[in-house]
This record gives C-alpha cells, sequence and structure tokens, in this order.
C-alpha cells in the first residue's frame, strides 16, 4: 500500500507569489514536492474554471496565490481573484467537492519564507484529506 | 450580574485569605459574584516549572483551566503568577494543535480535557473593564485624600507585552488608574516597574538575592514618601509583607511600609475595616494606615 | 505538426546536484512533437546559447522549452536567441526547475519527477503559444525625477549634462534634502553645505531641468516611454517670480514657531526659508501659523516686501508632464524613538536625537553650532551615545540603518575636540565602520579618548537636575553599569518616509518587508523596480551613507537613460486582444480595466470591445470578466492553461 502522495497546483502571480517561490529557491527553503507551480499574470487572471478543471483531471488540491490586498500590481486582479474564489467556495459542495482542496493565499516578492510554510500547511492538510475517491468526489 | 469562575492558588489561601476576602466582598459590591473551582491545584509556578519540564507545566495549568472550564464561566485570578501561567499555557495549546493533543492525552487519563472555551483574566481587568473607573470613584464614601500609594505591578502580568497586552509594559497605567479612582495619590518612584525579586523560583534558592531585590524597591518607596504599597499581585505581596520581617532579620534593617493589595485599598475607600479586609493576617501592620484615614470616614 | 526542442541546463551542480539531467532527458525525449532534447552544463553561456540556435537552424525547430532557473533570470536571454536563430522569440518557454525544484527539495527521484512535470506543463504550453511581434511605441526622452535630496540631485545632473530633460519635484521648499541639515560629514569632516550647494546651484542653472519645488507628484498614468504625471505646485503665499529673497519679511515675521528643518530644537518664523543656501531662495508662508490668514491681523511681510511679491489668495497649480521613465529618489525619515519608552524620549529634556544633536552642532543651526542641552541651556560635559535606537530591534526595526554608528563617532569626535575635557560615552552592540575611511576614523576617535561600552541601553531614567543615567549592560565587564550623564542622544535609525505609501500607489511599485521601496533583484537590479521604466535611488531603497546614495544615484541615471536613450521602445505583445466576431459589446471588460484601456466601438450595426494595445498592462482581468470568452490574453490562454492541466494530471504529451 503505497503513502498517498498528494499532487497540488498552484496558480502564482508573476509580479508577487512566483517571485516569492523563487525567493524560497534562492534562500533554499525546503519545502514538499507536492506542488507545481503554474504562473499567470494575475491572480485575477484565474478563471474558476482552471481549478475545477484542475480538480477534475485529479488535482488533490488547488492553490492561488496572488499580491496582498493593496499590492496588486494591477491594481484590484487579486480582489477579483478574491471574490471567485468566495463565489467557488460556495458552490464547492454542490459540486461533491471538499471545499478545504483549494485556497487562496497572499503572497509577496519579499516573502519566501511564507510561501514555503504555505505549501508546508497545504501539502499536510491535503495529506491528511486523503486521497480524492475517484469518482466519490 | 456577572459571574466568573475564581482560581485562588497557593498562597492567597495559605498566607493571604484577606486578598479573596476583600476581592469577593468589593466585586460583590459591584454586583460581580465568584464561584469556586473545586480541586484545582498550584497553577504551577510559571517560571519554575515551564524551565524544568514544559509539558508537566502545561498539563498541570491545562488541568486548573479544564477545572474552571467545567464551572462554564470564564475564569479569573488575583495573582500575578497564576495569570501568568494559564494564560501563557492557554495560549501555547491554542496556538499548537498536536500540543493540545499531547496534553489532553495526559489529561484524560483523569478525566479532564482543555477546551479553550473559558477565556482567563486578571481580576484587575474586572475592575478596569467590567465596572470601570467611573463606578469605582463613585461608589467611595471614606476619603483616602493624602494617602501617598505606590504601585506595583509585578512581571507576569504586563509581560510578555505582545501576549498579554495590557498597554505599555515600560509605562503602564491600569493600576494607577484604580488607584487613583479610590482617591489616593499614586506616586511615582524609581524603578517602579522594577521585579519584587520573589519568582522564578530565587526566593526559595537564593533568599537574599531576593531580599536585595525588596529592599531596592523598599528603599526607592521611601525616598518617594509613600505611605503604602499597592500590589495586585499575591506572591509579591508576600514578598514585600513577609520580606520586610525577613529584611530586618537578615540585613538588619528595619522598614515599616504597609502592604495592600489593592482590593484592600478600594475597600479602605469604601469604609471596610481591618477585619474585614484580612489584614489581621499580614505581617506589617496596616493599623498606622486605617487610623490615618479613620478621622475622614463619611 | 511541430518541431519542439528541449534544452536542460546542470546550472552546475545547482540542477544537476539534485536532478538526474539524463533521465529528465530521457523522459523528455518520449514526449510528442519534440524532435531533440539536449543537457548542458551551462545553457545561458554563449556555447550554451550557441547550441539551441545550431540546432533551430539545423534541425528545423520552431519552437524551444528551456529547463533551467527562474524565467525572471533569463527568459530575455532565450528570447533573444530564437529572434537571432531566426523564429518568433514568443515561442519559448521556460520550466523553473531549479528555484522551485531543485533547491527547494532534496530527495533526488522525487525531484527529477516534479522537474518532469514541469517540463511538461511548458511543453504543453508552448505548443498553444502564438507568434508574437511586439509592439513599437514612441518614447518621451525626458526623465521626472522623484525628490531633490542629494540623490536625486544627482540623477537629474546626470542625465541633464547628457542633454535629455529632466523634470525634478521636490515636496519640500528648498532642494538639499537630509543632507543640507548635515553640518560636518564623515570621515572626511568635509562640510555637507560646501559639497552640496554647488551641486544645488548646478541643478537651479541647468537649463535641461525643469525645477519644481514645494510640489508633489499627484498622478502618474502610462507605460515605459510613456508615462504622465499631475503635479501639483503647492501654494507659497507668494509670487516666486517677483521674490528677490532679499529677506525681509521673515526678518520682520513676528510669529515664532518651532522648526521642522532644526528638528524641534530651533524657531522659525511664520514665513520663512529653509536654510540661507536654499535652492529657490524663495520663502513659504505657513499657512497654519500665520497670523493674517488665520486671524485677519498683522500683514507685515506683505508691507515690507520691496518687490509687492506677497499673495495670501495665491492658490495651488497643477502642472502636467509627460515623461518616458521615473526615478524614485525620496528619501528617508528618521526613526521617532517615543515608542522606545524606556529610552524616556518626549519625557525627559534631555534625552535627543542624533539628527537633533546634528541640528545643534550645524554652524548655522539654532545655537550657532554650540551644543547646549535643552533643559537648561547649560554646555553638556558629559554625554552619552545609543546606539541601535529602533534598528536591529525585534520591536522596531530588525535592519541595520548602516549609518548611525559612524554618524555618532563623528559626533563625539567633533563634540571632544571642541570641548576636550568633556566625556563621552558611545553604547554599542557592534560598531559599523565598513566603508573607505571608517575604519580608520573609528580609531581615531577612540585615540582622542572617547570611551567605548559594549552592551544594549536597556533604561534611561532622569535625576533631579536634568541629568539622566543610563543604565546599560557592559559586556566586557560582565556588569549592569549606572553612568549619570548631562544629556543622552539616542542614534535614531533610518524608517521609510511616512508617505511612502503615497508613492507605491502612485506608480505601483513593491516595497520589502522593511518598508522601503523594493530592487527588482536584491544584487543584480539595484537601481531597477518590478515596474518598467521606474527606478530607484538613494535611501528610498534602503538605508546608506552618501558615497553609496551617489553611487545609486548615477546608476539610477544611466539605467533611465538606457530608457529614453532610444526614440522608439518594443512593448511587450503579451496584452489581450478581443475577437470581434465573438464580442457581443456587453462593457462588463470595460468596466473592470483598472487602466482605461478598452473602449466600445461601433462595428456595423453592433458594439464590439477594442483594447488600446498601448494602455492594455496584460493583467488578463477582463479576460475571466468576459461573459462569452471573446477576450483572450495572449499566450495565457484557456487552452493553454487546460493542456498544462492535461500535461501534468492527466500524464498526456
Amino acid at each position: 500500500m503505497t503513502e498517498f502522495d498528494p499532487r497540488i497546483i498552484a496558480f502564482c502571480c508573476n509580479w508577487c507569489s512566483y517571485v516569492g517561490a523563487d525567493l524560497a529557491g534562492t534562500s533554499r527553503l525546503q519545502y514538499p514536492h507536492n506542488v507545481r507551480i503554474i504562473r499567470t499574470m494575475c491572480s485575477g487572471q484565474v478563471f474558476p474554471s482552471y481549478i475545477l478543471k484542475a480538480l477534475e483531471l485529479g488535482a488533490d488540491g488547488v492553490m492561488i496565490a496572488g499580491c496582498h490586498i493593496g499590492d496588486c500590481h494591477y491594481v484590484s486582479g487579486n480582489k477579483k481573484a478574491e471574490e471567485r474564489f468566495r463565489m467557488l467556495l460556495g458552490i464547492m459542495k454542490t459540486l461533491g467537492l471538499d471545499a478545504r482542496r483549494i485556497r487562496l493565499e497572499w503572497i509577496s516578492a519579499s516573502e519566501g519564507v511564507k510561501f514555503a510554510n504555505t505549501i508546508k500547511e497545504f501539502a499536510r492538510e491535503i495529506k491528511e484529506l486523503g486521497p480524492r475517491n475517484g469518482g466519490k468526489e | 450580574m456577572k459571574e466568573y469562575a475564581s482560581f485562588l492558588g497557593c498562597i492567597i489561601p495559605n498566607r493571604y485569605p484577606g486578598i479573596e476576602a476583600s476581592s469577593t466582598r468589593i466585586l460583590g459590591h459591584f454586583d460581580v459574584e465568584l464561584v469556586q473551582i473545586n480541586g484545582a491545584s498550584c497553577c504551577p509556578a510559571p517560571g519554575v516549572f515551564s524551565s524544568f519540564h514544559l509539558d508537566s507545566w502545561l498539563a498541570i495549568a491545562a488541568r486548573n483551566i479544564a477545572l474552571g472550564e467545567m464551572t462554564g464561566k470564564d475564569i479569573i485570578t488575583m495573582c500575578n503568577g497564576c495569570y501568568g501561567s494559564l494564560t501563557e499555557a492557554s495560549f501555547l495549546l491554542k496556538g499548537n494543535k498536536e500540543l493540545k493533543e499531547k496534553i489532553n492525552g495526559i489529561l484524560s487519563k483523569v478525566g479532564c480535557e482543555f477546551k479553550g472555551t473559558s477565556k482567563i483574566k486578571h481580576v484587575i481587568e474586572v475592575f478596569s473593564e467590567d465596572i470601570g473607573v467611573k463606578k469605582i470613584q463613585e461608589a467611595m464614601n471614606t476619603s483616602l485624600e493624602g494617602v501617598r500609594a505606590c504601585t506595583h505591578y509585578g512581571c507576569h502580568f504586563l509581560k510578555p507585552a505582545e501576549m498579554k497586552k495590557h498597554g505599555s509594559s515600560e509605562r503602564p497605567r491600569l493600576l494607577d488608574e484604580i488607584v487613583e479612582a479610590s482617591g489616593a495619590r499614586s506616586v511615582d518612584y524609581k524603578d517602579k516597574t522594577m521585579c519584587c525579586g520573589f519568582g522564578g523560583g530565587v526566593r526559595a534558592r537564593n533568599l537574599d538575592v531576593t531580599l536585595d531585590f525588596t529592599r531596592e524597591k523598599l528603599n526607592n518607596i521611601i525616598s518617594a514618601r509613600g505611605d503604602c504599597i499597592v500590589d495586585q499581585c499575591a506572591s509579591c505581596h508576600l514578598e514585600f509583607d513577609r520580606g520586610q520581617v525577613e529584611i530586618k532579620k537578615i540585613f538588619g534593617q528595619e522598614f515599616r511600609v504597609p502592604v495592600l493589595y489593592f482590593t484592600q485599598l478600594i475597600g479602605m475607600g469604601l469604609g471596610m475595616g481591618q477585619h474585614e479586609l484580612g489584614l489581621d493576617f499580614h505581617s506589617i501592620p496596616a493599623k498606622p494606615l486605617l487610623d490615618k484615614l479613620n478621622g475622614g470616614r463619611r | 505538426m511541430t518541431n519542439i526542442g528541449i534544452y536542460i541546463c546542470h546550472c552546475g551542480t545547482n540542477i544537476a546536484g539534485m536532478i538526474d539531467v539524463e533521465e529528465l532527458a530521457r523522459k523528455a525525449a518520449k514526449l510528442k512533437d519534440v524532435s531533440v532534447v539536449k543537457d548542458y552544463r551551462y545553457l545561458c553561456s554563449d556555447p550554451g546559447q550557441d547550441l539551441i540556435k545550431e540546432d533551430i537552424r539545423s534541425m528545423d525547430l520552431d519552437r524551444v522549452v528551456v529547463a533551467a532557473c527562474s524565467p525572471r533570470m533569463h527568459e530575455s536571454t532565450y528570447r533573444k536567441v530564437l529572434s537571432e536563430a531566426g523564429i518568433n522569440p514568443f515561442l519559448l518557454e521556460i520550466a523553473n526547475i531549479r528555484e522551485q525544484a531543485s533547491w527547494v527539495h532534496s530527495e533526488k527521484e522525487k525531484t527529477t519527477e516534479k522537474a518532469f512535470d514541469l517540463v511538461r506543463i511548458a511543453v504543453a504550453k508552448v505548443k498553444k503559444d502564438e507568434p508574437l511581434e511586439s509592439l513599437p511605441a514612441d518614447v518621451i526622452q525626458r526623465v521626472l525625477v522623484i525628490g531633490a535630496g542629494i540623490a536625486g540631485i544627482q540623477t537629474s545632473l546626470d542625465i541633464a549634462n547628457i542633454g535629455y530633460e529632466v523634470v525634478l519635484v521636490e515636496k519640500e521648499q528648498s532642494i538639499g534634502g537630509r543632507m543640507s541639515q548635515l553640518g560636518k560629514t564623515f570621515p572626511t569632516l568635509d562640510c555637507s553645505a560646501c559639497i552640496l550647494t554647488p551641486r544645488m546651484v548646478e541643478v537651479s542653472t541647468n537649463p535641461k531641468i525643469r525645477l519644481h519645488t514645494y510640489s508633489e507628484v499627484e498622478e502618474i498614468s502610462g507605460f515605459i516611454g510613456n508615462f504622465h504625471a499631475k503635479i501639483r505646485k503647492k501654494s507659497r503665499g507668494l509670487n516666486p517670480d517677483l521674490c528677490t529673497g532679499c529677506g525681509e519679511c521673515t526678518a520682520r515675521c513676528p510669529t515664532k514657531v518651532p522648526g521642522e528643518y532644526d528638528e524641534g530644537m530651533g524657531k522659525r518664523k511664520a514665513i520663512y526659508t529653509l536654510f540661507p543656501q536654499a535652492v529657490p531662495n524663495v520663502p513659504v508662508i505657513d499657512r497654519a501659523n500665520c497670523v493674517y490668514i488665520t486671524k485677519g491681523k498683522c500683514g507685515i511681510c506683505k508691507k515690507v516686501c520691496p518687490a509687492g511679491a506677497i499673495d495670501y489668495e495665491l492658490g495651488d497649480e497643477i502642472v502636467e508632464e509627460e515623461v518616458g521613465a521615473v526615478v524614485v529618489a525620496s528619501g528617508f525619515d528618521p526613526f521617532d524613538p517615543t515608542s522606545k519608552e524606556e529610552l524616556g524620549y518626549g519625557r525627559y529634556k534631555n534625552v535627543i536625537t542624533g539628527l537633533q544633536l546634528e541640528r545643534l552642532l550645524h554652524t548655522a543651526g539654532p545655537t550657532k553650532g554650540e551644543v547646549i542641552r535643552p533643559s537648561d541651556g547649560a554646555v553638556p560635559k558629559r554625554i552619552a551615545f545609543v546606539q541601535c535606537v529602533g534598528s536591529r530591534d525585534e520591536h522596531a526595526n530588525k535592519y541595520c540603518s548602516r549609518v548611525c554608528c559612524m554618524h555618532a563617532i563623528k559626533n563625539a569626535l567633533l563634540i571632544k575636540e571642541h570641548h576636550p575635557d568633556a566625556e563621552i560615552f558611545i553604547y554599542y552592540i557592534d560598531i559599523r565602520a565598513f566603508g573607505k575611511g571608517y575604519e580608520e576614523f573609528y580609531k581615531r576617535t577612540q585615540e582622542h579618548g572617547i570611551k567605548f561600552m559594549r552592551g544594549r541601553v536597556a533604561e534611561i531614567f532622569e535625576e533631579n537636575n536634568g541629568n539622566v543615567v543610563v543604565r546599560a549592560d557592559d559586556t566586557l565587564l560582565g556588569m549592569v553599569m549606572e553612568n549619570e550623564v548631562d544629556m543622552a542622544v539616542l542614534s535614531v535609525g533610518m524608517v521609510p518616509r511616512s508617505d511612502s505609501a503615497k508613492i507605491q500607489k502612485l506608480l505601483g511599485i513593491a516595497t520589502g518587508s522593511d518598508g522601503f521601496f523594493m530592487e527588482a533583484h536584491a544584487k543584480l537590479r539595484p537601481v531597477e523596480t518590478l515596474v518598467d521604466g521606474v527606478f530607484l535611488a538613494g535611501t528610498a531603497q534602503g538605508p546608506k551613507d552618501i558615497p553609496d546614495t551617489v553611487a545609486q544615484a548615477k546608476g539610477a541615471a544611466s539605467s533611465a537613460l538606457g530608457v529614453i536613450s532610444h526614440k522608439v521602445l518594443e512593448l511587450s505583445p503579451l496584452i489581450s486582444e478581443v475577437d470581434e466576431r465573438l464580442c457581443r459589446g456587453c462593457g462588463d471588460c470595460k468596466d473592470i480595466c483598472e487602466y482605461g484601456a478598452i473602449e466600445l466601438i461601433t462595428l456595423d450595426s453592433r458594439n464590439a470591445a477594442r483594447i488600446n494595445p498601448a494602455l492594455c498592462k496584460g493583467c488578463g482581468a477582463c479576460t475571466v470578466a468576459c461573459c462569452n470568452g471573446s477576450i483572450k490574453l495572449r499566450n495565457f490562454t484557456d487552452t493553454a492553461t487546460f493542456a498544462m492541466l492535461e500535461a501534468v494530471l492527466g500524464g498526456e504529451a
């Protein structure tokens, strides 16, 4: 019985969280390998359908990371991301999905430590949630 | 009417029941009732226990909190040490899920569980928040004018400042405001925020070091022409009261500064007497102070 | 059918040490449409780049994936490689297998697996990428410099002397900044005014510098090469063109208030200039304290002005400027030590800050260079300096403010030279004397008998006669010591200016965790920000001394020139575009666009959205707002994202 190794997709915005992830790298901070980062220009560019598609294709967890509110490179893209995320949380149950599998996080370009810790925490949580009973969830 | 579960610790029931008596009576005057916590033990002494064995400290403290939670009320303490021990244990357990599970595992053996449902407050917070300085002022019926009170905050109530959040830990105001509300004058003195010397097990291990601290504070209070010390901690209270006797014995220096717990001072302002306030249990007589006031009874 | 080339970089052992590059290459070669997979030690090197170029030409590759360090490092390098090899530079994707894989994980097998996933993602995306052409945009060949301290001044002069116009905006009524407040500078004991004022005069007389003093930038819009700024020139209460700088108004003004320029150590009039060599040498009426403006009485300045320049009713003026690049040189504020309650600043009169002492020592300052203590005007003979106030502090700022050690040492020496019988103590944790001549200066100061006490000051309290007692841990003696002195000087650190948030919002630049403006890369891009066309100079970017400030200012000038010296710039084509056939003209995209880049146009008989490519910043917000998917963000489309997700989750190529 192989141990559950979750697959997590993280959409990171080009200006803040992606840079924060890079900073975690240059600082050699270690975090679980489970995450695959997809770069977007802005967290506000992440369609809710991306998140659902990822889950549909078998991702165990999906994270969207953007700039702190007030710091969005495109002024309010992250606010839009927040609204959409909230809406999505609301319908997760109806879709038969566990809302704890998606997460919205604000990580700035200088928060390498926060990036690493967030991945550690999220990976641990998803691991605890266990695999998605292929079809049941 | 507000109700709180009262955690007494060790020093108050064993040495200074006047602190409990005066606090209970005066809180009652302001419509705050205290209920007992059955089976509580020593808090345990924060500096000592947490430096020896973290889990033992946490388990004993968590048990006390759990017993308090069983009353369904928020918990108050009258001793800074107990306040420090319970709030810091609660903070640690609430912030760390694994630690909480571990400690609750230990507590399950005695049929207890720490849930974190009761707030933990120092009794002085009840006076400043629930009752308020204005009500205290209005309730005073005996003039304390002319009483020069030197306040002593102690350590565990104010610090660590980020956790305790009672305003500035360098220039605190809480106890001074309550003292002034009672009609006495809070007099500044050198090194007001200095420790009394009791804590961290020093009193048990190196009494002369402890008394050196106490003596310095007393000297500063004398220099400032203070009439009494007004404290908010049972441990500091013991230190200043018994300490003066010990200082005379060991250093040969005599002090006769009355030591009052702040509710005992408020009690004086409410016209309560020596016996009601439990001042009989003090080594240093407070009678001189009472005599000074008796003339001013309204 | 497409021919993709995949290039895996070892980056020495940075990648190859944690990722099995051969295994990765083997796996990658099996992906569909991949014609060649090669690995190389240092792909960004010339031979590495040549390798890719050669393959593109000889194997007819049409798309390239590079698996190496973060795209933020070399995306532009590899794009150029593609251009030079003859294919569209936007048909490139980079898999970040260093910063986001080899550097952050420790199990070789799992990391190699992850690297393969990242390559799969990149391959899926590159297949969906479309060839794009950069948009040419005309460049406005002028630079806006915000802040006219020594940094702003230096940047402006460097740019102007090459022949380009500079718009220099200064918030205060005179240029010169913090350096003008200084007396003598370390380590040479150069008189600050003597080296600064010639530069100030140069600025005022340079025909290429358009100086707006007592002004603030209110709004900036646009993009690199094309910024549009709205500047508010605040009213001085007088007409600067008529003013001759005779100073009669200041001399006759009856109102005195504490002076901000003197850090509260002296008084100034309600109509005043900052210092004698102010540029421009035109005063300002302090509207809050002017008796005429507040109470309708006095009016003496107007009566005595020989040039008739006073005009109380004069309003602010709004000026609009167009520039191609912006340099932020807005400076710093000193840390306010009131919050360090244990040190007694604001409670005890004889506890002052380093900058306040600086003003006392200044020969043109409020006491004409004589250091006297605030409580009774006596000359202090025993002085304690407290280092690291507000710096290196978990409860204040964690960083070191860099200049305070040298500043205190310099001032201690100056006082000692003036009063050889003075006893001066400097309480320090570490002495930072890092620059040229600094260590030698430190030694000289020690030889003059200034006592260096190693230990953090715990508390300062007052004795009855105004003297203060410094209680500190003397770590070398291993004891707690109390030292009664006449006056204590707190060496406060540098903090970001209180209005830096305003500038941040104006330009959309980032601040670091310390609050100072963030450079694009800590080591290699010290004067750029992440916003193209906006640069940083001086203490606005972080604490530094004058030599470093000037060096950085010159760097910023050079970078700004790099932008505006071109007549035309290529703008990134990674913007949104509307498929006008599908667009319903609902206008939701227009409402959501922060940059006003979308407008509704009439096409035949219906409305459709049209994006202005010069204004679109490529954020993609409109694409999500669009109800029927008629707007796409080029190369960041839905199909691309779905393809990437399928590649990594579905296990398909």
